[in-house]
């Protein structure tokens, strides 16, 4: 027989065939210089064993267990989910992938035509600068992102940076209703935390505004970051009070999963009854008082409690 | 290859998916969205994929993110699984690919060796804990030595090679099966695992 190599080294990785094992098996019985390749051959395994086994430990198994989770928890509400979601269905559908690729392209290409830039004359605005009057009453569908807002506390003024259909800066007052709507609609709807603060801080000089404090209240009880649902408590407290207030204040209390955020609105609570005597809240107070679990929002409303009970501050 | 299971010499995997469940209806039923479904073909599998993918890269971190590569690859890419093989072959091809370009980048980047410590080692080698490690100093810096002449040489194959010969020497696999997962014929598989045992022998002479 005439040994290879590759049959020797598939021989000590028992890769061979019956057949084949058994001639090499015969070949090596009779020649030294084939059985001394199959020895250097397992010797060079067992150099190969002494490297450190390099065992995962339970801790990184956890962890990327763990980042895998959120991964794909991501996956499942971002837009693949939305392809993966609908894609199957093209192939029952249609006759070849082919079909399914011609379907895509001409999807893509009829929402390039609706989407295309389009000029428009509009007559200007005197709340808007003269860039800001090449697009006629941007909606936020229409906004690709935010790069900047810009509130000037001393002319009331507010300047926004965007790209739409084309970079736009759009400047004016919260009178404007246009101004308004993409800050209201920026604030509940856009995802850059960063830019939702500036926006906050623009809408504050409208708290008199019913679609302002919807979009405050609404950031308080549900923006993603607590710095943000802060920030909004902050300027609710400028609002004038109501139950919707109360109602918004007393629920972020009891259910915000931030203790931060709790606290903050319990001061809000604690501060508006004992400043104007709200007897009204102190069935509310008392309730905290006995059954919140955070110790600091117990005291405080028990002290608010026994402060409107006696009358004095 | 048509069984549920590659054929793995000694390596079975014992965690058990829900009962009542084999694991052509927990494929489906993850192809279908269930996402408890789709955990319990992770668990199944990933401590052993995560094993492959520290040995393959030089640190946990880099391990962990092959891992999750593979298994969000693999995650966006069930509902095109066919049946046409066993889902362990299709797993293992997913997790062989991202393997594969991981080395392929790294050479690219020429890091073969990876950076190296005062001490003359690659520094993988202090960033995994050894099992072997005694108190006795000399024995340690010894088994460092051996370890970084063997990662050298592994180093040194093709991402092809590599990963059969990783497969098939550490993992115990049968050429038949890691012909499968790289969707080849067993002979050149074969082909593949001698010449990487030529270039660790040559590599490795003075210690064999």
């Amino acid at each position: 027989m005439n040994c290879s190599e590759e049959s020797l080294a598939l021989y000590v990785y028992d890769e061979l065939a019956p057949s084949e094992r058994q001639a090499v098996e015969a070949h090596i019985s009779e020649c030294g210089a084939c059985r001394e390749r199959v020895a250097t051959l397992q010797r060079l395994q067992g150099v190969l064993d002494q490297r450190a086994a390099s065992q995962a430990a339970p801790e990184l198994l956890i962890r990327a267990r763990l980042k895998l989770e959120d991964s794909l928890d991501a996956e499942q509400v971002g837009w693949r989910s939305l392809i993966a979601d609908w894609l199957p269905l093209l192939p029952g559908a249609l006759p070849s992938r082919l079909a399914a690729t011609v379907l895509l392209l001409a999807l893509g290409f009829g929402v390039g035509w609706i989407l295309r830039p389009r000029v428009r004359s509009a007559p200007n605005s005197a709340g808007l600068s003269t860039r800001a009057a090449s697009l006629v009453g941007p909606n936020f569908d229409q906004i690709s992102s935010i790069t900047q807002v810009q509130p000037d506390p001393q002319t009331e003024q507010v300047r926004i940076t965007l790209n739409a259909e084309h970079h736009v800066t759009l400047e004016g007052s919260l009178d404007d209703p246009r101004i308004r709507d993409i800050l209201v609609d920026a604030l509940k709807r856009y995802d850059n935390a960063g830019i939702r603060l500036d926006t906050l801080e623009a809408l504050q000089q409208g708290t008199n505004d019913p679609s302002v404090q919807d979009a405050l209240l609404y950031a308080l009880q549900r923006d993603p970051n607590a710095g943000v649902r802060l920030q909004a408590l902050s300027y609710v407290r400028q609002m004038s009070w109501s139950p919707k207030v109360q109602k918004a204040l007393v629920d972020v209390a009891r259910g915000d999963g931030n203790p931060g955020v709790r606290v903050a609105a319990i001061n809000a609570l604690v501060s508006h009854a004992v400043s104007q005597r709200e007897q009204s809240l102190v069935p509310v107070l008392e309730n905290f008082s006995q059954n919140d679990p955070n110790n600091y929002i117990r005291m405080r409303a028990l002290a608010a409690v026994h402060e409107l009970a006696s009358g004095q501050p | 290859m048509d069984g549920a299971c590659l054929e793995l010499s000694g390596k079975r995997v014992t965690e058990d998916l829900p009962s009542g469940s084999d694991e052509l209806t927990i494929v489906r039923r993850a192809q279908a969205g269930d996402r408890a479904a789709f955990d319990a073909l992770v668990r199944r599998y990933d401590r052993e994929i995560l094993q492959l993918a520290l040995r393959v890269v030089r640190s946990e971190d880099e391990a962990s993110e092959l891992y999750q590569e593979a298994f969000l690859k693999v995650y966006r890419s069930l509902s095109r699984f066919r049946f046409e093989s066993s889902f362990s072959t299709w797993l293992y091809r997913v997790v062989m690919n991202v393997c594969m370009d991981h080395l392929r980048r790294r050479q690219r980047r020429k890091e073969v060796q990876g950076p190296v410590a005062e001490d003359g080692q690659p520094e993988f080698f202090q960033t995994i804990a050894e099992e072997r490690a005694t108190l006795d100093p000399a024995r340690t810096l010894h088994s460092k030595e051996i370890d970084g002449r063997i990662r050298a040489a592994l180093n040194a194959l093709s991402p092809r090679e590599r990963m059969v010969f990783e497969l098939r020497h550490y993992d115990g696999m049968k050429l038949r099966a890691i012909g499968r997962i790289c969707g080849t014929t067993e002979a050149t598989v074969k082909n593949c695992l001698f010449r990487a045992t030529q270039k660790l022998r040559t590599a490795l002479v003075d210690m064999i």
